[in-house]
Formats: structure tokens, C-alpha cells, sequence
């Protein structure tokens, strides 16, 4: 849930998601879901000249389970609330283990 | 055994002929001859081994061949032999009864419910709704039906085929003339042949037409109608068998017959005498069949429930009723006419699709479907009401809190996930809100529904560690995995004894007695670890507070208030144990609060730890830095040495983030603190820490300059008392006389780094609070580092150069001088 509820204050950020197949796609990140799938929104392939195929998509629908690293925008994330964030998830999920 | 003496011998015992080898057989190299030996060979077998037993049967008296084929005196006699093809006969039996029906009924009045002719229009779109609740009504209902048979077209078809019937002639000569009363035998049949033969120019001038009105794959209505209403003659014969099964029981024969068959007897009962013995109600339930097994029934023959009920081209403007007319349009209309035509064929098609399925399921079952929907998005999405609490904020906590940060667009931190489940709930209820007024049966399905829900809901709270859960009637278990817990594809299970029992390594640090207390790094770790997590308990009691006390006093409130206290309390000690404050001060390794201080995430506890202490705890804090001024790990490692110019960079960042997190909390203290005790805390400084060392880093000069100039302030406070100023003055000049010697030293790098201004603030500090004597050897001491920089100045350009000159105006104007006398 922390991830999800991360990326949640995300939207309408521009973020770069690289894929497992090392495709990076530049874009609006418009909606994210609890299996962290992914909504672009006006992407732009940063290897535009290797993947041409994907130069004129404009939106797209990425499942979360592609997905390698998402790239932040830094401004956008709050550490120390982050920091405090994944303490409570800690807090919980090893409550919930033992 | 040869019956009629063939040759019983099967044709592989003859062997193949070989003229003509299969494909798997080669050719017989012997051309045959081999084989002709053969045959002799079988030949001559049969006769050898034929054991007689044919000779035994009686093969003369043919005596049951009548029986077989029929012949001689036994069919008049048995007449064995359904009467299927006596149409003429049989229509004679009924005809009466079917011309008393046909009297009887054109007596009746018009029924009321139905218009005449525009129902027939309008009943192919009004159908689909109609069919949806027959089954669900049927016991109740029946009666009715019956007699609400008429809007299914029984009335109005009286009108519309009399009225088709003279148009039909010329297409079809051979009946018109028959066709008002009875037709012969001979019409029937020379009809029946003549639809076989050509069906298409006499009955579909519209190219896509079935030929067939009992063309199963064909959908249309459209194309099934003309047929059927202009020949209802000629496809009588097609179900000759008709007649004889009417006079049977006819629910039977509804259930069982093909659709069309009542439908036909149906149109003959209104236009003329024909024979059939359905009585009057009969054809009514025969109607009433199809209509309400039309969802199954259509699946083997789709057109056919059309013909009787909706057969009519509805809603066209010209309403084609014959082909004729059809004929006698333009090419131009007829070519509108077919493409409108088309597309309501196609309309209805797909309305008739869809409509196949409706009545399926009742609105009970709709609604017990919906509940069971309604369950699981619940227990997906979480109880609606548990957000905004703890729960909901502990599973959703960066978002909701970044959100109120940020101000994002929802005010609500319990809005965004929570609310789609009731929301929609909601919006449901208020849907259904005016049926329900309208329903007549007291049965708000969705008040139960809503009971269900929560009761669905509090059973899912209750268990949550079932991973599933098998709702009544459901087909099938439905997963606990929701949107907070996804999938749990991993599920290691701690052993109970916890951390101690498997990590001997940490657990003999963990033992070590506190006297001993090491600072090693992961120690250190964990105590930050705890006191933000106290921080972070503290945090949640804090919005938890009751409501404050009013002027009448409520005892429940005052008991929460106590309760509240009371945890806050215990939570604070908690708190205050974990930052280690009380350790002894000066063991051999680094004290542990200070220690804590050297990690970045400990320095940024400090603010948060002064929201929730008190004044006495946060003077112990402050004593605490001011004692180990010179341990902290911004002043160590930020000394300069000799020939460098700054320090590295994580040092930098350090100091930075001490600045940035330590100072303003301690320095908002210190605004508030007596001169008492900034006093004590000067003294403390002169007395224990070093000095020298302090006054060459930021973080010692920037301390320095805060006790200085809040004791400034307080004297210009005025009213403070004398005793206090005097102690005051005697710790100031002792650290004047600690500092001079470092004074030249205090400068960081050269004039030309530039980032000195901090210092200068401090001389500022020094001056202000200085005698005469003391700003002597004040200027004394750093007169080099004036005239270098102002030398500099004019060399940068203004905006720079104004900038430096105005901080060390800064020290010149605390003791009476200005930067401007030595420019000039």
C-alpha cells in the first residue's frame, strides 16, 4: 500500500518509467492502481531513434509487473513524510507478520 | 440364408473388382483371372455348405405381406393408416366449429388495450420489455395472460389481412380465388407445389427475402412477414399433420409442436373457416407458448415467434404491405425503402439478440446478484467508514497526509479510496428511491440490500484472516485479496520467540550493560529508529486529543481528557528515555544523544522531539549541545586545516542539515529563555567545552552568536536584575579573553571564498556587547581581515562588492565605526 499510495501523490507528475525491456517512457503519469499499473499520459521515448515504433503513441497503459524502475520527479516527494510513511507500513506489516 | 436369394456374400468375400484397384491395392498383375477362379471357387462352397435351414421357412403364403406393404382388403378394412394428407376430410370435421368460432369472435367488441393497427407497429420494439417478467409472474399471472391474449395480435389481424387479401391476387392467382373460404385439395396441393417451385418472385420481390417463412438462420421479421400474411394458404400444407394433432390435448401439443404450427392455426381461426379444431381458448394458450418460451425457443428457430406477433414493417413511412407496391415505386424509393427496411432489419435483429436472453433472470435475482457485487466491492475496497481513522490513515499514510500537506484537490483525506463503495451505494438507493415508492409489494430490496452489506461488511472486519470467504449463494469462494493486500504471494511466518532467539550477534550488543552503553553504528540506528516511532505514537495521540473542556463539566469528557494525559505522559517518558539524554555525561565513548545527533535522520528528529517536550526537557537538550559543543560531529570534522579552504562536501552537507534542523529549535528556545539561563549556558561553554576549536567552525560560531545577542536583546529588553547583568558580564569577558587568541582564526579560508558572513555576525555580536577596551583589541584582532576585504571590494563588481562591504559594516557599526571611513 505504500507504494501505491506514493505514486498516488504522483499524478499528473511527469515521470520516466523505464520497462524491463529498457524501453524509457516519458510522460504525464495520469492514474496508477494497486498492482502499480501505470497510465502515461503525452509520453515521449527517450531512445526515440531505437524504438520508432513507439513514436506515435501518444498515451499508454503500462502493467505494473513490466515495470523497472519509475524515475521521480524529486520535488515532488516529501522524504521525510516518506520516511515516516514507510515506518508506519514497517509498523504494520510487522505487526500483522508476528 | 439368402431371403431373397441374393448372393448374401458380402463384396470383400468376392474380392474387389479387379477392373478397378483401389487406391491401396495394387493392380492385379493376373488381370482378373485369379479372381474369376474365385468367384467359381465361392460358387461352388455356397452350394456345399448351404445347410438347408432356408428350405424349412414358408416362403409362399406372403401370408403378413399385407401387413408390410399394405394391399388388398386390409386397408379398407384395418386402415392402418394416418390420415395425414386428408386435408379435405378432416378440414370437414372442424369447419363447423371453426365457423361458429370465426362468428363468435367477429361478434366481439374490439378489446379496448389494443388499437388496431398501430399496436401491430409498435409491438416489435414494445416486445423486448414485455417478455422480461413473464416467467416471473407466470403462476400469478396466467389467467390474465389469457386473456390479454388479444394484444399479441389476435384482434388486430382481422383488419390488416382482409385488407391484404384482394392486393395478394395477382401474385398469386391460385389462391385468391379459394382463398376467402375453403380451398380444395387440388388448390392446396397445386399451391404447395407452385411455392416449391418458384417462391422467390412470388413472394419476395425484396431480393434478401427467405424463400421460406420457416427458415431458421434467417432473422427477420421483416423478411418473414409478406410471406406470411399474404400466404397463409400455402404453408399450411407444409405442417399437414397439423389437424390431427389439434384434436388432441392442446397444451401438449403447445409445448411440444414447433412454433410455427400455432401460429398458423392462430391466423386461420381469424381470417376464414379452416380447419382446425382448436377451440376458442386454445389457440390463445398456444399463442401465449411461444411467447413465453420464446427466450429458449428462439435459439432453434429464431424467426419463427416473429411472424405471428411483430411481423408487420414497423415504423416505415410508407408501410409496404405487398410487394406490389413495392413494385410500383420509383427506383429511388425503392431503393430508400430497402435500405430503411435493411436497417430496421437490422435494428430489430439486434434488439432481438439482445432480447433473447430477457426474463432469464427476475428482478430478485437481479438484486441477489447485485448484493453479491456489492459484497465483494466492499470487501475490496475496505470498510468506507474506516477511513479517515487510524486504519485508513495507516494504510493510506503518505497520500492522505501529503495531500493536506500539499492541499491537494480532495479536502478530505478519507475521500478518495473510502467513499466509491458508499457513494454507490448511495446513488443506487437514490435510483431506486422512486420505484421503491412505486413498488407495491412492500419489498425494498435495497434496504435489505444495504442491511446486507454492512452485515456482509462487519463479518469481513471480524475475519479478516480468512483469505476467503464463501458467501451464500455464490458460485464460488471469493477471495479476502483486496485492493490493500493485493496477493499475498509470500507469506513467511516469524517464529514467535522473536529477534532474540535466532540473531546471537545482536542480541549479546543488545545485552550490553548501559553503563557500558556503546555508540556503535548500529545502536545508534536503532535508538533514532525508536524515538520516531514514539515521535510518530506521540503524533497520532496528539490529533487524538478530546475536545476541549467547556465551562459545564462533563465528566466523560474530563475522564478522556485524563486518559489522554495520562498516555501522553508515559508516551513523553517513553520518548525521552529513548534519545538517552540522562547517560551519564563523560564516559570514555561519545554520549549517546550525541551520537544520535551525528546521523542526518537524528538531526532532523530534533525539531519534531521539541514539539512534544517540555520547556525544562528542551533546556536540558540545549545544555546537553552546548556541553558537547566541540564532540559534535559538525564541529570535529569541520575544523579547518591549516591551507584548506573548505571543508568536504559531506561535511558540508552535514553542517548544512544542523543548521538547517538543530539550530532554529534551539535558537526559538533560546529566544524565549531568561538571561539566566543564557548565562549558565555561556558559562557552560567557557568552562567546559573548547573554545578555540568552537569558534573556528560555523556551527560553534553560530552558537556563540546566538547566546550573545540574546542577551543583547534582554538587556534591551531592560528590566532584568542587576545581580543577573553582573553575572552575565563576568561570563562574557571570560570568554572574550578565551577567544581573543583564536580571533584572527575565526575566518574561514581566505577574503576570497567569501563566505564569511557568519562570522562577521558574530564579531557584530561581540562588539555590540563589548567595552571600549575590549572593541580595541576586537579591531585589533581582525583589522586585516577589514581592510583585505575592503581592498577586494573594489575590485568586484558593485552588486558583489556591495555585499561584502555591508557585512563587515555589520561588525564596523557594532562598535561605532563604518566601512564607509575606511573606502574613503
Amino acid at each position: 500500500m505504500l507504494f501505491f499510495s506514493f505514486f498516488k501523490t504522483l499524478v499528473d507528475q511527469e515521470v520516466t518509467v523505464e520497462l524491463k525491456n529498457d524501453i524509457l517512457l516519458r510522460g504525464t503519469l495520469k492514474s496508477v492502481d494497486q498492482y502499480l499499473n501505470i497510465k502515461l499520459d503525452q509520453i515521449s521515448v527517450v531512445d526515440e531513434l531505437k524504438y520508432p515504433h513507439l513514436s506515435s503513441v501518444k498515451n499508454v497503459f503500462i502493467r505494473g509487473s513490466v515495470v523497472r524502475y519509475v524515475h521521480l520527479p524529486g520535488n515532488a516527494v516529501d522524504t521525510a513524510l516518506l520516511e515516516d510513511a514507510t515506518r508506519r507500513e514497517a509498523a504494520n506489516s510487522g505487526g500483522k507478520a508476528k | 440364408m439368402s431371403f431373397f436369394r441374393f448372393d448374401t456374400n458380402l463384396p470383400r468375400d468376392r474380392g474387389h473388382n479387379s477392373g478397378a484397384p483401389g487406391f491401396s491395392q495394387a493392380a492385379d498383375p493376373f488381370a482378373g483371372l485369379s479372381g474369376r477362379d474365385n468367384d467359381d471357387d465361392d460358387a461352388l462352397d455356397f452350394e456345399d455348405t448351404y445347410d438347408g435351414l432356408g428350405d424349412q421357412l414358408d416362403e409362399t403364403d406372403d401370408a403378413f405381406n399385407d401387413d408390410t406393404f399394405g394391399g388388398g382388403e386390409a386397408v379398407a378394412a384395418k386402415k392402418p393408416v394416418g390420415m395425414d394428407f386428408d386435408f379435405f376430410g378432416q378440414t370437414a370435421k372442424v369447419s363447423d366449429a371453426i365457423s361458429e368460432e370465426q362468428a363468435r369472435f367477429s361478434r366481439q367488441p374490439p378489446p379496448a388495450k389494443v388499437a388496431p393497427s398501430t399496436s401491430m407497429f409498435t409491438q416489435p420494439s414494445a416486445k423486448p420489455a414485455r417478455t422480461g417478467y413473464e416467467r416471473y409472474k407466470e403462476p400469478e399471472y396466467m389467467p390474465e395472460m389469457q386473456v390479454d391474449a388479444n394484444l399479441w395480435g389476435v384482434a388486430p389481424k382481422r383488419s390488416t389481412p382482409v385488407v391484404a387479401q384482394p392486393l395478394e391476387s395477382p401474385s398469386t392467382p391460385g389462391l385468391a380465388s379459394g382463398g376467402r373460404k375453403m380451398m380444395s385439395l387440388e388448390e392446396v396441393e397445386a399451391a404447395m407445389r407452385a411455392q416449391a417451385k418458384k417462391p422467390a418472385p412470388a413472394q419476395a420481390p425484396v431480393p434478401q427475402q427467405a424463400p421460406a417463412p420457416s427458415h431458421p438462420q434467417h432473422p427477420q421479421q421483416y423478411s418473414q412477414a409478406p410471406p406470411q400474411q399474404y400466404q397463409p394458404y400455402p404453408q399450411q400444407p407444409r405442417n399437414p399433420d397439423y389437424p390431427v394433432q389439434g384434436s388432441g390435448p392442446p397444451r401438449d401439443d403447445a409445448r411440444s409442436v414447433p412454433v410455427p404450427q400455432p401460429v398458423q392455426i392462430l391466423q386461420r381461426n381469424q381470417q376464414q373457416p379452416s380447419p382446425s379444431q382448436a377451440a376458442p381458448p386454445q389457440p390463445t394458450q398456444i399463442l401465449q407458448n411461444p411467447n413465453r418460451y420464446s427466450a429458449e425457443q428462439q435459439n432453434r428457430a429464431p424467426a419463427v415467434q416473429h411472424p405471428g406477433h411483430q411481423s408487420r414493417p414497423s415504423g416505415s413511412r410508407h408501410i409496404i404491405t405487398h410487394p406490389q407496391q413495392l413494385a410500383n415505386l420509383t427506383e429511388e424509393e425503392r431503393a430508400a425503402f430497402l435500405m430503411e427496411d435493411a436497417k430496421r432489419a437490422k435494428r430489430n435483429h439486434k434488439i432481438f439478440l439482445l432480447s433473447k436472453d430477457n426474463g432469464l433472470m427476475t428482478p430478485q435475482d437481479k438484486n441477489f446478484i447485485t448484493r453479491i457485487q456489492l459484497q465483494q466491492l466492499v470487501t475490496a475496497t475496505g470498510n468506507p467508514n474506516e477511513h479517515g481513522t487510524d486504519a485508513g490513515l495507516s494504510e493510506d499514510f503518505y497520500y492522505q497526509v501529503h495531500n493536506q500537506i500539499r492541499g491537494g484537490p480532495r479536502q478530505h483525506p478519507g475521500q478518495p479510496l473510502s467513499n466509491f463503495a458508499q457513494t454507490y451505494l448511495f446513488q443506487t438507493g437514490g435510483r431506486h428511491g422512486g420505484m421503491r415508492r412505486q413498488a407495491r409489494g412492500g419489498d425494498n430490496h435495497m434496504q435489505r440490500m444495504e442491511q446486507q452489506v454492512q452485515r456482509a461488511v462487519e463479518a469481513a472486519k471480524n475475519k479478516p484472516k480468512n483469505k476467503q470467504l464463501v458467501i451464500e449463494g455464490s458460485l464460488g469462494k471469493i477471495s479476502f485479496s483486496n485492493a490493500k493486500t493485493p496477493k499475498p504471494l509470500l507469506n513467511i511466518k516469524r517464529p514467535e520467540s522473536g529477534t532474540d532467539g535466532h540473531r546471537p550477534g545482536s542480541s549479546a550488543r543488545d545485552r550490553r550493560p548501559p553503563g557500558v552503553n556503546g555508540s556503535d553504528r548500529k545502536t545508534v540506528l536503532r535508538d533514532i529508529e525508536n524515538v520516531y516511532n514514539t515521535l510518530m505514537k506521540m503524533e497520532d495521540h496528539a490529533r487524538h486529543m478530546p475536545p476541549p473542556i467547556t465551562d459545564d463539566i462533563n465528566p466523560e469528557l474530563v475522564g478522556l481528557h485524563m486518559d489522554w494525559q495520562e498516555k501522553a505522559k508515559s508516551l513523553n517518558e517513553q520518548l525521552w528515555q529513548q534519545l538517552k539524554i540522562h547517560e551519564p555525561i563523560g564516559g570514555p565513548s561519545t554520549h549517546p544523544f550525541i551520537a544520535f545527533l551525528s546521523y542526518s535522520k537524528g538531526k532532523k528528529a530534533i525539531p519534531r522531539v521539541f514539539r512534544h517536550i517540555t520547556q525544562e526537557q528542551r533546556t536540558t537538550i540545549l545544555t546537553m549541545i552546548v556541553v558537547h559543543l566541540d564532540q559534535l560531529d559538525v564541529v570535529r570534522q569541520a575544523i579547518l586545516l591549516p591551507g584548506e579552504n573548505q571543508v568536504n562536501a559531506a561535511v558540508r552537507e552535514q553542517v548544512e542539515l544542523f543548521s538547517l534542523a538543530v539550530m532554529p529549535p534551539l535558537f526559538g528556545f533560546l529566544n524565549e529563555a531568561e538571561l539566566n539561563i543564557v548565562a549558565a549556558v555561556l558559562g557552560v561553554i567557557c568552562s567546559r567545552v573548547n573554545v578555540d576549536v568552537i569558534a573556528r567552525t560555523r556551527i560553534g560560531v553560530s552558537m556563540l552568536t546566538m547566546i550573545l545577542s540574546r542577551a543583547e536583546l534582554i538587556k534591551q529588553g531592560g528590566d532584568i536584575a542587576e545581580q543577573e547583568w553582573e553575572h552575565w558580564v563576568g561570563q562574557y569577558n571570560t570568554l572574550f579573553d578565551l577567544l581573543e587568541p583564536t580571533l584572527p582564526n575565526i575566518f574561514p579560508g581566505t577574503v576570497h571564498t567569501g563566505e564569511d558572513v557568519y562570522v562577521w555576525q558574530f564579531l557584530a555580536a561581540i562588539g555590540i556587547g563589548a567595552s571600549p577596551e575590549q572593541q580595541q583589541r576586537l579591531v585589533m584582532a581582525v583589522k586585516d581581515r577589514v581592510m583585505e576585504t575592503v581592498a577586494l571590494s573594489k575590485t568586484l563588481p558593485a552588486e558583489m562588492s556591495s555585499q561584502r562591504l555591508a557585512n563587515v559594516n555589520l561588525f564596523m557599526r557594532s562598535i561605532g565605526l563604518d566601512v564607509d571611513l575606511l573606502v574613503a
